[in-house]
């Protein structure tokens, strides 16, 4: 029993980061159908950002998870600005070119910072664990989880309740109304955009004392992230967050019992069979016309 | 105030030419009424002014700023307010919400409602928690004039404000229109099919054809035998 809940913890903070991931992935869709390839690479240079914060700066996780979020976003508005914004008649050829970008970021990272694993240390702060009868939890992976639920918060707020996101729905429903009146949907794109960057860095920055950083390391979790996406419906935060978390507790559960090749198999068997039965997710928006 | 000023005004989609030369002045507070037959060029004349079509050449000019070098939105900041055909309220936005985003368009940021919007249409603040997309024809249309209001514009260009629309509400907007422009000294760019309407709230009027300008002037000139020549089927 012990070792169910345990799995089923360690599932909740691996679900936490890719709901990080599916989010800013579910936003760039949603606002500009965009697919970003790059999406992954996002999650890197998070990584990577930490890791330089921490080597060369002696600054931990928590203090560089502000700084790690803008940087990203920066990246991210950047590439909106010199590249995808040239692309939103041409959605399939975004498909090529964020790919392409991704491919770019790896490289990059891997000239300069070097193709071998880099560790970083969780923040002293929450080095202990907190214990519940046989159920052990590391102070991190629960900062992890409420970290994750404070973002996912934000975002909703940010989208529902902010004269931004009133914008960002307002493009979304009818780009060239919005523009009649004064909204520069150019500009709501770009920040859109570098909003889903900076969230993929955040997760890229929260992953580091669980995962080696490495150039590549955003391709695996990116991939999980569009399961997230695709099984939560597109346009969804709620749907977004009950996948991520029965994606990650799935994997998790079906590791333990089987084993992580098998595990693996199972979960994706698991996701044909429900977008067979349930082909726009499990929560797919509906106001959209 | 600004006037605005259009000069062999060419309008495209794709490389065709839709408008082909079309010249007027709109005065501070004057009321402009365009007419013609369906698919000569009236929406799109509109369009134009708001930089929705593929390309412009020519001249257009409000004030001191030269509009055809500014993108929609700089435009709507300039105090210019489009009323598209079929309205094209935000269904997923609450009426307030709908009438608000039209203050996205002010240049001093202020984000109240002003109330004479609900003097003028006391539907909307019955509906005010409703969907947009929710409302019948007539009362998205007043949405619509509404959310235009709000950004407190200098010019309304309205297309086709009353078609589609229940009789009893028609009455209301035509009358909501004619005080704006009288009252409220807003100049208006109106695209009517109801001459009847046109004649009594115009300064001036002007037929289009083939997207060009085929007669103008005074509403007065507006007559039977132009109606016939220009306008009926």
């Amino acid at each position: 029993m012990d070792v169910i809940l345990n799995q089923l913890f360690a599932g909740l903070s691996m679900a936490s980061i890719l709901l990080m991931i599916a989010l800013g992935l579910a936003i760039i869709y949603g606002a500009m159908g965009v697919i970003n390839l790059a999406h992954g690479e996002f999650v890197m240079l998070g990584a990577y950002a930490t890791w330089a914060l921490q080597t060369f700066a002696g600054i931990n996780i928590i203090l560089a998870l502000p700084i790690v979020f803008v940087a990203v976003a920066l990246v991210g508005w950047i590439i909106e600005k010199v590249i995808v914004q040239r692309l939103y008649h041409r959605p399939l050829d975004t498909i090529l070119a964020t790919w392409g970008i991704g491919i770019i970021l790896q490289q990059v990272v891997r000239l300069s910072v070097g193709a071998e694993s880099r560790f970083v240390k969780g923040p002293d702060l929450l080095s202990g664990n907190t214990q519940f009868g046989g159920l052990i939890m590391s102070n991190y992976r629960l900062f992890v989880i409420a970290f994750s639920i404070a973002v996912l918060a934000a975002t909703w707020v940010l989208m529902t309740r902010t004269e931004f996101g009133m914008r960002l729905r307002a493009v979304i429903q009818n780009r060239g109304i919005s523009e009649c009146y004064g909204i520069e949907a150019n500009k709501v794109f770009s920040l859109t955009f570098a909003y889903g960057a900076g969230l993929a860095g955040i997760a890229g920055a929260l992953i580091t004392p669980l995962f080696s950083t490495i150039p590549t390391m955003g391709t695996g979790l990116v991939v999980d992230a569009f399961l997230v996406v695709i099984v939560g419906g597109l346009g969804s935060l709620l749907g977004a967050a009950s996948a991520a978390v029965l994606i990650g507790e799935a994997t998790a559960l079906f590791s333990m019992l089987l084993n992580d090749t098998l595990g693996r198999i199972a979960v994706l068997a698991g996701i044909i069979v429900l977008i067979r039965f349930r082909p726009r997710g499990l929560f797919p928006a509906k106001t959209r016309h | 105030m600004e006037t605005m000023r259009a000069q062999e005004l060419h309008s495209f989609y794709g490389k065709s030419p839709v408008i082909q030369g079309v010249s007027f002045d709109l005065e501070p507070g004057e009321f402009l009424a365009l007419l013609g037959r369906n698919g000569v060029g009236k929406t799109t004349l509109l369009k134009s002014l708001m930089g929705l079509t593929d390309g412009c050449t020519g001249g257009l000019v409000f004030g001191e700023s030269n509009l055809l070098s500014l993108s929609t939105s700089q435009r709507a900041k300039l105090g210019i307010a489009y009323i598209p055909q079929g309205r094209e309220i935000i269904p997923g936005f609450t009426v307030r919400e709908n009438i608000l985003m039209g203050t996205f368009a002010r240049v001093d940021g202020r984000r109240e409602i002003p109330e004479y919007l609900f003097e003028m249409f006391p539907i909307l603040r019955e509906f005010i928690g409703r969907k947009g997309g929710d409302l019948s024809g007539g009362q998205q249309q007043q949405l619509a004039i509404a959310r235009a209001l709000a950004m407190d514009p200098k010019i309304l260009i309205l297309d086709e404000p009353t078609e589609g629309i229940q009789p009893n509400i028609v009455k209301q907007i035509e009358e909501a229109i004619i005080r704006l422009n009288r009252e409220r000294g807003l100049g208006i760019i109106l695209v009517e099919q109801n001459v009847p309407f046109a004649r009594r709230a115009c300064d001036r009027f002007m037929v289009l054809d083939k997207g060009r300008v085929v007669v103008s002037g005074h509403s007065k000139d507006l007559t039977d035998s132009v109606v016939e020549k220009h306008l009926t089927f």
